[in-house]
């Protein structure tokens, strides 16, 4: 009789043989997975070449980093999509001229409270569109069009036509918003 | 003065700054320099992981698109490290002319600069003639290593990009004819090293013997042979 597992599970588990060089299950993780972080590689970066390029790149990390995935922390399809978000990101990022506007308070030596872990049940599919609801809605497409579509505070700033600096105040309070809603 | 508003403020403003890191925000410097503050601090890591699994629900968002069928291939051929259809020697970085070029110049400068500091002066410009080098790259990862033998016992290596792995070491690796790859040692990421070459690999140095180097666990492969995916890798030629 065989055990009967959840899509979440295949992937995990295939993701634990990539970790042990498994190629037959690298394929079967490409095949099951990679129109998924096509996607999120094409929704980011916008064009379809570097988009491929991006995905194969996605695809050689996962092989090289699969033992770092730990099961049980995220979820397997979030976990690589994280992969595919972070890496066309960075592509945006060595694409963006420097910048050097952004004042960013480094003073983190003091811990403060630890956050709650974060939950393994992804039973709160609908806690961040609710969380999003509370704001206005243009801070929350905001908050949106940076984790969707990977735009810069300057992007943001241009979009909304406000100050690069009035951006990220908003941008900064309404995550404060959504972090109390997020903890309720 | 401290008040309780005031490390709630700090840890609210905390909690936005990994919020923008998750999120994407800041620029390249800022971006990197955050990423190390999370690494190193447990509080910091749990909170770029409640916002990661909040923000996570969002991915439903990005829609599904099947991508051209010939990337698999492409893929595989980088991540499973299998042998380029060009011969090693022509890997190298363009292609060896201009190579030639570049150690002729720039790295001889290098050399000048960081071997003879480091370890012992050496005289003329005909001794560098007679000297090894191997570019060290692996299409599809940004490990990269100028590894130059100084002819007189030592390797040195000149970390170009990569970074270190937690819990992994690079451990780099003489390839010689027909034989099992011989291990040169761990070796140091994103810093200059120097390895000292036994004598049994000395024996076999030289043009067209291959660098190769691997991410091992921890300390090194424990059996002398590779097991770890080649991050790097380069003929080694004389200039």
């Amino acid at each position: 009789m065989s055990m009967i597992q959840t899509p979440s599970q295949d992937i995990a588990d295939l993701i634990s043989r990539c970790a042990l060089r498994d190629r037959a299950a690298f394929r079967s993780l490409y095949e099951r997975t990679s129109a998924k972080l096509f996607g999120v590689t094409l929704r980011i970066l916008k064009d379809r070449s570097e988009a491929e390029e991006a995905v194969q790149e996605v695809y050689v990390k996962i092989w090289q980093r699969a033992d770092r995935y730990v099961a049980g922390t995220t979820s397997p399809i979030s976990w690589l999509v994280a992969v595919a978000r972070n890496h066309s990101l960075d592509v945006l990022r060595a694409r963006r001229p420097p910048s050097d506007d952004i004042d960013v308070a480094l003073e983190v030596a003091d811990s403060g409270p630890s956050p709650e872990r974060a939950t393994q049940d992804n039973q709160q599919k609908g806690q961040i569109e609710k969380c999003l609801g509370t704001l206005e809605s243009d801070r929350a497409d905001a908050v949106r069009g940076a984790y969707l579509d990977g735009y810069s505070y300057e992007e943001l700033a241009s979009r909304y036509a406000v100050p690069l600096n009035t951006m990220r105040t908003w941008l900064r309070r309404s995550l404060i918003k959504l972090k109390d809603c997020l903890s309720a | 003065m401290s008040t309780p508003e005031d490390s709630d403020g700090d840890f609210e403003g905390r909690s936005a700054l990994v919020a923008e890191y998750v999120l994407g925000l800041l620029p390249a410097g800022q971006h990197e320099r955050v990423g190390r503050l999370i690494e190193d601090d447990q509080h910091l890591r749990a909170e770029r992981d409640f916002w990661q699994s909040r923000f996570a629900p969002l991915d439903e968002q990005f829609a599904e698109t099947t991508p051209p069928p010939h990337l698999l291939s492409a893929i595989e051929t980088r991540a499973f490290g299998l042998a380029p259809k060009a011969s090693p020697l022509a890997s190298l970085w363009g292609s060896l002319q201009l190579w030639r070029g570049i150690a002729a110049g720039a790295l001889a400068i290098a050399v000048a600069a960081i071997g003879f500091n480091v370890l012992r002066p050496v005289g003329d410009v005909s001794s560098l003639t007679t000297q090894l080098v191997a570019a060290l790259e692996e299409e599809g990862s940004n490990v990269k290593f100028v590894a130059l033998y100084d002819g007189a016992g030592n390797v040195r290596l000149t970390s170009l990009s990569g970074e270190a792995v937690p819990d992994k070491d690079f451990e780099l690796w003489a390839i010689q004819g027909g034989n099992n790859p011989v291990s040169m040692g761990v070796i140091p990421v994103a810093e200059r090293s120097s390895v000292t070459v036994t004598p049994d690999v000395l024996s076999g140095l030289g043009e067209g013997s291959v660098l190769a180097i691997t991410l091992e666990q921890s300390g090194g492969s424990p059996d002398g042979a590779p097991h770890g995916p080649i991050v790097a890798k380069g003929a080694v030629t004389r200039i």
